[in-house]
């Protein structure tokens, strides 16, 4: 904003103020949607072609994409562009945003002037007043308050741009504990498959006779539990998939649609994330929580030090009087002009508890930032911790177990050509490769889950706890004993 | 395939082993083999001449005269032996093989005995059934102290009577007897003793037994019963040296069991005799005709026939999981158990999975499948009418018509004169079989079932 110094006793330049000021005070026609996108763009680039275009025109034409992108297999990258396009939370935060901007456009319109007008009539006069007044005191705060507000505005946006972020993450970690979930889902029915095979196996031994009912059913209770083990797989899908549609904004007929069938793969560690420190410094400078929060600092400040002032002069006016007083008998006018200034008297109020509320406010935000930096630095820390051990993990879980484990299925195979081992080794063998395959696929979304985690926490503000590893499927790991 | 080196001269490769000259250099150098297959008989080069035994997939070693005395060097030390082809154990033995190398003496003979340890642990050895000073038995801690590793013992007697006997360790003995550690010792008697026959063909293994976890190559030696590597002179079939004769050859057949377990050797075609046991011969008055002998434990069995029946006929320990190679005795029978429709489902799951044993195990003997690595199949070994489904105590006693005196090479496949081999009944063909029934669990059979199991297991 470019203000001029404010004259407060030079009212020609003050008008002039009044005019490039005016300029400001206009409503955006978005309600500051295309600004609060613009900066989520510029805080994650990543992100910035998932984002909904500004202008209103584009983004309905990107809503009727939305057929499209649901008649594919859902990507991750969809799902993003659907829930900052759907989410009916987001469209509240936003449109909030817009109110915001109006009553900010609407604080800072000038005060519009008293028109009063007085007929006063005596014996022989008629008197006409007409005074023109306005409170002084908002058109000389003018500068501050439209600096502060749009202080106030940039904060606001900050501070949507991070609710844009954080509905994309809730997207991404939706999707991708959807996938997972159907995956898993997936490999607890081939556990019911081979379990399925060996019951049915062990059936016919006892019927021919080479197995007693005990041994056949001990794998019925193998198929028993593979079963309850798969509804609970195929509830955790359903349940994730519809946290996916809460967190799109899909119901309906839209939220039939097909989910992408695999996770992405697993990436080599980028470089950019190797350094800790690096990140830190990184997240102090992006975070928009903490802009906000030097923003909020700032506006504060400015404000404590015209708070006093304010307090001390209320309400003062000036007005401009034109009375015209007419002889009745003669019809003679006389007109008087000038102008009044009414000022309060400072007796009991001069300011004091006004400035110390200024002050105290300061205070409170000098302590916000000062908060929200230590949890920006703790929660960078962690996300990278878990980062990194999640990679690890799913990368141990890729190249170490799914390999030992095929070993160990093949192995035995051929343990069962040479007749060293049943067709049920090979079976209980099977049932374990996939319960690996699952806690394989656990683990790949729990390292994109921290990514998610991570990329967010350099940005914002994590809005949930970030993501715990070490708690996959107990259920299917108490399975892998059975046997 | 043991004709390779069969005549190949001295197949007793004698060649400088680990131990230093130096520092044994005035111990007979000792001598060492590396090929499991049969060396040829040792014909004595001095001493009292004797009748020298074959040993089956093993070998005589040969001795120094000094003064006298004859004087054998044994080290004792870890070996690889090919059990079976492309089949490798890691065993414990002596001079590079196990069983260590066949000692023949003669009745009188006085005999020295260096003992060399190189094994990882002390070890002794027990001249088992010899007549001998107790201090020259060989039980570790009883009758002397154990020779500990790098260090060499001398064992001296006189081999006082004639026969079979054995030799192993008395100092961890289930270790060490369990990773191979065993030889032959044969006393030849000094001239003609009224008990024992003169022969053409004198026979010796030692039976053994190895537990070897599939796609390992270290005995199990924990295991007591649960083997499945059943050997003859830590071979198995059918690597095992067929036992040549010429038909009218006297017969002679030495057997020591250093197992666990009992093993009943079964000739087929011949009737023969128990002529002595590791107590001596057996008076003639004592015999009777066998088929099959039970040598039981630690125990030694000379049998001898008249090898008067040309073919070649089958030798083997009667118990039938003897004669297999590993299995799984976990394994469920899955004899007529249907798997209709449940490969293709089993497939899906096991790519690689193939039926087996709905009808029986001889597909085993039939099919080649990839097994674990350094793991012979269950059964094995092909005949000239196909799969003998056989791995383990078995080989073949070869009768053929004017073979050379000396002659122990294979023959080859018996060509059967005409008339003289079962024929495929060309007549009009036998009922067909009724379907098996299926009775429900724990019901009793309603009838007899056809299928095998005989279904009259019921009716205790």
């Amino acid at each position: 904003m470019n203000t001029t110094e404010p004259t407060v006793w030079r009212l020609t330049a003050a008008a002039a103020a009044l005019t490039v000021l005016a300029g400001c005070a206009s409503v955006s026609p978005d309600g500051l949607q295309g600004r609060a996108m613009e900066q989520a763009a510029r805080s994650a680039p990543t992100l910035a072609a998932q984002l909904p275009p500004a202008d209103l025109a584009a983004r309905s034409d990107a809503q009727t994409q939305l057929q499209v992108w649901l008649a594919q297999p859902l990507t991750q990258d969809n799902a993003v562009r659907i829930a900052l396009l759907h989410q009916p939370a987001l469209r509240v935060r936003l449109a909030e945003l817009g109110i915001q901007d109006a009553q900010r456009v609407q604080a800072l319109q000038l005060p519009n002037p008293h028109l009063t007008l007085g007929r006063l009539v005596n014996g022989h006069e008629r008197e006409i007043e007409r005074s023109l007044s306005f409170g002084l005191l908002d058109l000389i705060t003018l500068p501050w308050r439209t600096q502060r507000q749009a202080e106030a505005r940039d904060h606001a946006t900050l501070l949507a741009a991070q609710d844009v972020l954080q509905v994309a993450a809730d997207a991404r970690r939706a999707w991708l504990r959807a996938v997972a979930a159907e995956q898993v889902a997936a490999v607890h029915s081939r556990m019911v498959e081979a379990a399925e095979v060996g019951a049915e196996l062990a059936q016919r031994m006892a019927r021919t006779g080479n197995w007693s009912r005990l041994q056949w059913a001990r794998e019925q209770a193998l198929l028993s539990d593979a079963h309850a083990s798969q509804a609970r797989a195929q509830l955790a899908a359903a349940t994730a998939r519809e946290q996916l549609h809460r967190t799109l904004g899909l119901w309906g007929a839209n939220a039939r649609f097909t989910l992408a069938s695999s996770l992405p793969a697993l990436p080599p560690v980028p470089a950019d994330v190797l350094n800790a420190q690096a990140l830190e410094t990184q997240a102090l400078e992006q975070r928009l929580d903490l802009q906000a929060a030097r923003r909020q600092l700032d506006t504060t400040s400015t404000r404590a030090g015209w708070a006093g002032a304010a307090a001390l002069f209320g309400s003062v006016g000036l007005g401009y009087q034109r009375n015209t007083t007419t002889e009745r008998d003669s019809g003679h006018r006389d007109t008087t002009r000038g102008w009044e200034l009414e000022l309060p008297l400072p007796l009991f109020d001069w300011g004091g508890t006004a400035r110390t509320a200024a002050r105290l406010e300061v205070e409170r935000s000098a302590a916000q930032l000062q908060d929200t930096a230590l949890r920006a630095r703790t929660e960078v820390r962690t996300a990278w911790l878990t980062y990194r051990t999640s990679h690890d993990l799913a990368r141990q879980q890729r190249d170490e177990v799914l390999p030992l484990r095929a070993l160990i299925q093949n192995e035995t195979t051929l343990r069962y050509n040479g007749m060293l081992a049943s067709v049920w080794d090979l079976l209980a063998e099977a049932r374990t490769a996939a319960t690996a395959s699952a806690r394989a696929i656990e683990a790949q979304r729990d390292f994109w889950l921290a990514d998610t985690d991570l990329r967010l926490a350099l940005i914002g503000a994590l809005d949930t706890p970030a993501t715990t590893l070490g708690t996959a499927t107990p259920a299917a790991a108490a399975d892998s004993r059975g046997h | 395939m043991q004709r390779r080196q069969f005549f190949a001269g001295a197949a007793t490769a004698v060649a400088a082993t680990s131990v230093s000259r130096v520092a044994l250099a005035t111990l007979p150098e000792p001598a060492t083999q590396a090929s499991p297959d049969t060396a040829p008989p040792l014909v004595p080069p001095n001493g009292r001449p004797y009748q020298p035994v074959v040993t089956l997939n093993g070998w005589t070693t040969p001795w120094r005269m000094n003064q006298g005395v004859k004087e054998f060097h044994l080290v004792a030390e870890p070996v690889v032996r090919e059990v079976a082809p492309g089949f490798f154990v890691n065993l414990w033995g002596y001079n590079g093989q196990s069983p260590g190398p066949t000692i023949e003496v003669v009745e009188g003979d006085r005999v020295r005995i260096f003992v060399t340890n190189r094994l990882p642990e002390h070890t002794t050895i027990h001249w088992h059934g010899q007549r001998l000073p107790n201090g020259m038995d060989g039980v570790g801690g009883l009758t002397q102290p154990a020779i500990q590793p790098g260090k060499t013992f001398v064992y001296e007697f006189v081999a006082r009577r004639p026969g079979t006997f054995m030799y192993h360790p008395h100092a961890d003995e289930m270790v060490q007897m369990a990773m191979g550690m065993m030889g032959l010792w044969i006393t030849h008697p000094k001239g003609q003793h009224p008990h024992i026959a003169k022969v053409q063909r004198d026979y010796a293994f030692l039976i053994n037994a190895f537990d070897v976890e599939p796609g390992s190559k270290t005995p199990k030696v924990n295991t007591m019963l649960e083997h499945n590597i059943w050997c003859w002179n830590s071979r198995a079939f059918p690597s095992i040296s067929p036992l040549v004769a010429r038909r009218g050859d006297r017969v002679r057949i030495r057997v020591g069991n250093l197992t666990m377990t009992n093993h009943p050797i079964h000739l087929h075609g011949h009737e023969f005799e128990v002529t002595g046991t590791d107590g001596g011969p057996v008076p003639p008055t004592a015999r009777w005709p066998e088929v099959t002998t039970d040598v039981a434990v630690g125990q030694m069995r000379q049998i001898e026939f008249t090898a008067d029946e040309l073919g070649d006929w089958a030798l083997h320990c009667h118990k039938s999981h003897h004669t297999m190679g590993p299995m799984g005795h976990g394994v469920p029978t899955m004899i007529g158990v249907d798997h209709k429709g449940l490969v293709g489902k089993i497939q899906k799951i096991v790519p690689d999975y193939m039926v087996m044993g709905e009808r029986g195990m001889a597909d085993m003997g039939a099919m080649e499948m990839p097994l674990p690595e350094n793991t012979f199949p269950m059964m094995t070994g092909t005949g000239p009418f196909g799969p003998l489904e056989m791995g383990g105590m078995f080989t073949t006693l070869k009768v053929r018509q004017g073979l050379g005196a000396n002659d122990y090479r294979d023959p080859g496949d018996f060509q059967h004169p005409p008339g003289t081999l079962a024929y495929e009944w060309q007549g009009a063909p036998a009922a067909t079989p009724r379907p098996a029934r299926v009775d429900a669990p724990g019901t009793a059979p309603t009838e007899p079932s056809a299928r095998k199991p005989a279904a009259s297991g019921h009716q205790h």
